[in-house]
């Protein structure tokens, strides 16, 4: 029970040496699983699409809707207004579905192949209800370990196929139900029917039209009417799988009155090629419910070259349909070589709030093009943007967001906030909002700065005793300070040193 | 003397989304040439009061009465009500920036005027009037140049709203916390400033939670506010015995 | 050799009837090279619509094909002159000087069509650069300033009515010298694109103060392309009332180091009126400033548009320092405000920030003054008065007035 207690400081040491023998020290989690894997043929066809289909068993009313949106995929272009530039994704040498050989269902956790489980653990992810109940991510000697040990139900999702959930029966017991999507096409068909597509339609973008002709798996969320969640609910997506591309889906739904935190988290081994990440999250706020979205994103950046990394296309949107519905977003972004990401909330109902918190980090030769939009079309709405962007290395990292208020929107509210802080003169940062008012009695407010890591604050922290590398995290901890403090606490400390190791090597 | 400011059984509530009654069937009457304190404690209702009497948005009178001289103030809009001389000395003045403290008073004046039915007041009267003012009132005469309210300090603001108090020679004024933030020196001044517009003519509410300011505005009636209704009146040395026995005593013994 | 006009056609997807007309109108020139380049970059978009970023707000397609040309504009007086200017009436066809020009200013006629640089980018400068023909065969027109000048310029931007406008003028200024330019746009063309090349050279330091107003058969564009070398300082302020569709787009290039720009603006639009305020600048050389504020009210049926952009590059942009400020007040139900304040920065020591807000009338300010008895609509004109006035302070002293007494007459008969 002490190994598994140590499990979080173990994957340094692990990691580190795993890093370091593929001479890059600045990813954790580039390391890859060696199991037998099965994967769909290369390339995108109607026939790969009834192949992803037919693994699953789906019924033929979801196998219409993904050809559907295979033939408007065709018709669809690229887009290229985000400020990034990457070779072209070549789509037909991508396979669209890759899960471990075993078999895509496991009766029990028991079942799941020890090197699977490994990586979960390597990466820190407590997947068995023990490691969770004993509180395996709180290392000892963080914030969080001081308070309650942590409870977090897990849902892994490994390349193509989820492969483990935890918590299942705690949560059944509250009415909650959390489980694959491609489970829950079967077992509540009438739910994933009603409300997949609903949010983010099938034709919505390049890349969600891509993501709801081929997606694999994700997870599916529902909490019923005046349920609060009792424990978060998280997936830790993985990808695995060399030319694959991760495909996932995630839908939410809070009913009347329900309150449920979702914790993602993203990981993939270091690979040479670019690997596409192209998933949808669609999220549904009847009325009075509350959905909170966090998400500490670490794909495979690539490498200081700019070889290899993740393409982060994901499309990721929440309807506040019901009255005094929140949603809010929180997202820390350390990863991927490219991110193309606007988590973006429609205030459909009278009095609902949207809120967006994130932190962009971009290192290297990253480049991350991504914001939200808040988009009021009911009267009293409101939302709030805090956005904080650090670029360092030749990386360029850009605030994109749009904020709408309808004519019908009265006395909406929307303030915004974004910050970027440059840390060398070989990045750039950028910040490209678009503000549209149509309603009288709303009010807007934006502000937006762009500064440098001040050299006083640099050296007063030093002059006390504090190295560069620790002097910079510190002050880089301070910039995004609004933004930490909306994650739950465990995710925050994880945050905290994942941006530390991310901003390795940017000075000096 | 016959009654000047008559409120009679006033119900009013606060808020367009979920509506708060804070005054509960408040009556009050103040006769001509006299000044009556309202004292309490906070929350009792008093700036509520002021605004429901100015007729401030979002403060909704749901029954009983308010006539200024037989005017029934309710159906009037706030411009109505300060044409009508109602004057409200504001607790906190918002600030007005890139209105110059004396475009706004002439602007106020001579709208006010208007309504009336007088002419208006020429420029040069009014620059002598208004120097005349603020030198009793210790205001520069650069800080009349300044936008209204903006960047002045706290004791600087109530100033300025005695000062248009004095220019604007209301028939009936309100004082909301006038001694709020003011020091000793300024208090003075301000209830100088005050005290000249006392005659048998005008009438004045002022409303205070400590009875300082009452050393140097003496009322003629001091009435107690707790809860949205006036539970006790007195002469002068009710304002005292609160400052004494505080009221947690006078409410209860109220109640 | 003349001009094929099917083949010119083939360059534009769709032309509409605007359109058209613009390529009967370019093929009746002199054929030039540098003019068919020019033309040839508008063709990439046409008269820019919603799809062209950048135009998305301000959609001229879709206001052109609106406009009934059986219409004529009608003419809004044009801003007062100033007492001691000299003056200049530049109509698409003739640059009418005065018969004596005091010193320090020059006036030449060029033959020779002007190249345009990143005329693809503004396709309304390329239009206006490619159609602009004065009379007698002169291509372009140059007025030099050599001399801090004592009395202000004054250049009226005269429209033949009804029917489309294209001029370009280009200012130099020489090192040392300075000039206060008041320029009025109240054409009354039913279609203009000016086009305005500005070149201060080191330390000169010009002020230049813009005011428009137009109908509501009336689309204009406005380009200044302005360059400041070392130390130069440029101050210009615009008060728009809009037409149809307006535009006032300045780009700025901060080329010499030191050099300073403030770039202010009101806009008030009334009911079919649309303002729109563009600005991009380039911090090309280090220790520049740039100060802006844009101030803007719009009331029911209008509709104010602001998109700003520092670019800082990298190195060369060192020790930026830039600040952006967009304020914007919606007076009436059914006003539109669209706002993109924009910074892409390459540079790392520098300090550029932006701020937008758009909303209603503070409630507690109007409570406060209608309690000293000023009437609601009254004290709504005051308030916006106040408002905008911070923009138009940096006018020339010349007509910073007459600006003032505009926006306060234009309040003045709002509706409270």
């Amino acid at each position: 029970m002490a190994d598994d207690l140590r499990v979080k400081d173990s994957i340094d040491k692990d990691t580190v040496a795993a890093a370091k023998a593929l001479e890059s020290d600045n990813y954790e989690a580039g390391f890859s699983t060696d199991i037998e894997t099965e994967f769909a043929p290369q390339g995108l066809s109607p026939d790969t699409v009834r192949f992803i289909s037919s693994k699953k068993e789906e019924p033929e009313w979801l196998l219409e809707w993904r050809l559907k949106a295979y033939e408007r995929w065709l018709t669809m272009e690229e887009p290229d207004w985000a400020m990034v530039q990457y070779d072209p994704v070549k789509y037909q040498d991508i396979h669209y579905y890759a899960a471990p050989k075993a078999g895509a269902k496991y009766d029990s956790i028991d079942d799941v192949p020890e090197e699977i489980l490994e990586t979960y653990k390597k990466l820190g992810i407590p997947l068995r209800e023990a490691e969770v109940l004993l509180g395996v991510e709180g290392a000892a000697e963080t914030a969080a370990a001081a308070r309650e040990t942590p409870r977090v139900a897990v849902d892994a999702v490994f390349d193509s196929v989820s492969v483990a959930t935890t918590f299942r029966e705690e949560l059944k017991q509250a009415g909650v139900i959390f489980m694959s999507i491609s489970e829950a096409v079967h077992e509540h068909p009438e739910l994933v029917k009603k409300y997949l597509g609903s949010v983010v339609p099938q034709s919505d973008n390049f890349f969600a039209t891509l993501n709801s002709a081929v997606f694999s798996d994700g997870t599916f969320v529902y909490v019923p009417p005046g349920v609060r969640c009792p424990m978060e609910l998280s997936t830790y997506f993985r990808m695995n799988a060399e030319n694959t591309g991760q495909f996932e889906r995630t839908l939410i739904v809070a009913d009347k009155g329900a309150y449920v935190s979702y914790l993602e988290g993203c990981t993939a081994p270091m690979r040479d090629e670019n690997q596409l990440h192209a998933a949808v999250v669609e999220l549904v706020a009847l009325d009075d419910a509350e959905i909170k979205y966090s998400t500490v994103q670490n794909w495979w950046p690539g490498d200081e070259n700019g070889k290899g990394g993740i393409y982060n296309f994901v499309t990721k949107r929440g309807d506040c349909r019901g009255v005094r519905s929140k949603i809010s977003w929180t997202q820390v972004e350390t990863g991927s070589a490219v991110t193309w990401k606007y988590p973006s909330c429609v205030l459909r109902g009278d009095d609902s709030v949207g809120e967006f918190y994130s932190i962009a980090v971009t290192n290297g030769r990253q480049m991350a093009d991504t914001g939200t939009k808040m988009i009021h079309l009911g009267q009293r709405t409101r939302s709030r943007i805090i956005s904080k962007g650090i670029s360092a290395g030749r990386s360029d990292n850009t605030y994109r967001g749009l904020v709408s208020i309808h004519g019908k929107a009265e006395q909406a509210r929307n303030f915004t906030q974004c910050d970027s802080l440059l840390i060398g003169g070989d990045c750039g940062a950028h910040t490209v909002p678009y503000v549209e008012n149509r309603c009288a009695d709303a009010q807007l407010e934006h502000e937006a700065t762009t500064t440098k890591l001040s050299e006083d604050q640099l050296f007063y922290v030093r002059q006390r005793g504090i190295g560069e590398e620790e002097a910079v995290a510190l002050l880089v901890n301070g910039f995004v300070r609004d933004v930490l403090q909306h994650l739950p606490m465990e995710f925050a400390v994880e945050a905290q040193s994942l941006l530390k190791v991310s901003l390795e090597g940017s000075v000096g | 003397m016959p009654v000047m400011l008559e409120l009679k059984d006033l119900i009013a509530s606060v808020g367009d989304d979920e509506p708060k009654t804070i005054l509960n069937g408040l009556s009050l009457n103040v006769p001509f040439g006299e000044v009556h304190a309202i004292m309490g404690p906070n929350g009792a209702g008093k700036s509520t009061l002021s605004y429901v009497l100015t007729g401030r948005h979002g403060y909704d009178v749901l029954s009983g009465k308010a006539l200024l001289d037989g005017d029934d103030l309710l159906e009037m809009d706030p411009e109505a009500r300060a044409a009508a001389g109602l004057f409200l000395s504001f607790q906190y003045p918002v600030e007005i920036p890139g209105v110059p403290v004396m475009t706004f008073v002439r602007t106020a004046m001579n709208a006010q005027r208007a309504v009336r039915g007088e002419p208006e007041i020429s420029a040069p009267d009014f620059i002598k009037q208004a120097r005349l003012v603020a030198n009793e009132l210790k205001l520069t005469p650069d800080m009349l140049m300044r936008p209204l309210n903006v960047g002045f300090s706290g004791g600087e603001k109530k100033r300025l709203e005695i000062f248009q108090m004095r220019m604007l020679e209301p028939r009936f004024a309100i004082l909301d916390e006038t001694d709020s933030g003011l020091d000793i020196d300024a208090l003075r001044t301000v209830a100088e400033g005050v005290n000249v517009l006392r005659d048998e003519k005008r009438g004045m509410l002022v409303i205070t939670h400590y009875q300082r300011l009452l050393d140097y505005i003496k009322p003629d009636k001091v009435h107690v506010l707790s809860a949205g209704r006036i539970i006790t009146s007195g002469g002068p040395e009710l304002a005292l015995r609160l400052e004494k026995e505080g009221y947690d005593g006078i409410v209860g013994e109220a109640a | 050799m003349a001009i094929n006009i099917p083949e010119l056609r083939q360059k534009f997807s769709n032309p509409g009837i605007a359109e058209l007309d613009l390529i009967a109108r370019y093929a009746s020139l002199p054929e030039d090279e540098r003019r068919g380049r020019m033309f040839d970059a508008f063709a990439e978009t046409g008269l820019p619509g919603r799809r062209v970023e950048g135009w998305r707000w301000t959609d001229v397609e879709a206001a052109a094909a609106r406009l009934d040309g059986t219409v004529a504009p009608v003419v809004v007086p044009a801003l007062s002159q100033p007492h001691d200017a000299t003056v200049f009436a530049l109509s698409p066809t003739e640059l009418e000087t005065p018969e004596q020009l005091p010193d320090g200013i020059l006036v030449h006629r060029r033959d020779v069509v002007p190249a345009l640089a990143e005329a693809e980018n503004i396709p309304m400068a390329a239009l206006a650069g490619s159609l602009c023909q004065y009379k007698d065969n002169a291509a372009s027109i140059v007025i030099e300033i050599t001399a801090p000048l004592s009395a202000p310029v004054y250049v009226n931007w005269v429209g033949q009515s009804a029917d489309t406008n294209f001029s370009r003028l280009a200012i130099v200024v020489r090192s040392g010298a300075s000039l206060d330019l008041v320029e009025s746009y109240c054409g009354g063309a039913s279609l203009s694109s000016t086009l305005v090349e500005l070149k201060l050279e080191d330390n000169a330091d010009v002020r230049r103060s813009l005011f428009h107003a137009g109908d509501a058969h009336e689309i204009m564009t406005a380009t200044a392309l302005v360059e400041l070398a070392a130390n130069a300082r440029f101050v210009q302020t615009i008060l728009s009332l809009g037409s149809l569709l307006s535009r006032f787009e300045t780009r700025i290039g901060h080329t010499g180091t030191g050099s300073n720009a403030t770039l202010n603006a009101a806009y008030l639009c009334g009911a079919d009126r649309h303002c729109d305020i563009t600005t991009f600048v380039r911090h090309g050389a280090p220790s520049c400033v740039t100060r802006q504020m844009t101030k803007g009210a719009v009331l029911a049926g209008g509709r104010g548009v602001f998109q700003g952009k520092f670019l800082v590059p990298r190195t060369i942009g060192q020790f930026t320092d830039a600040d952006m400020q967009h304020q914007a007040l919606l007076l009436e139900k059914g006003a539109e405000v669209f706002a993109k304040p924009e910074l892409e920065i390459y540079a790392d020591d520098v300090e550029c920030a932006h701020g937008n807000t758009s909303g209603a009338l503070d409630d507690e300010q109007l409570f406060y003054m209608r309690q000293r008895g000023i009437p609601l609509s009254r004290a709504r004109a005051l308030l916006t008065e106040a408002f905008v006035s911070e923009a138009l302070a940096s006018a020339s002293p010349a007509v910073r007035d007459a600006l003032h007494d505009t926006a306060r007459e234009f309040l003045s008969e709002m509706h409270g």
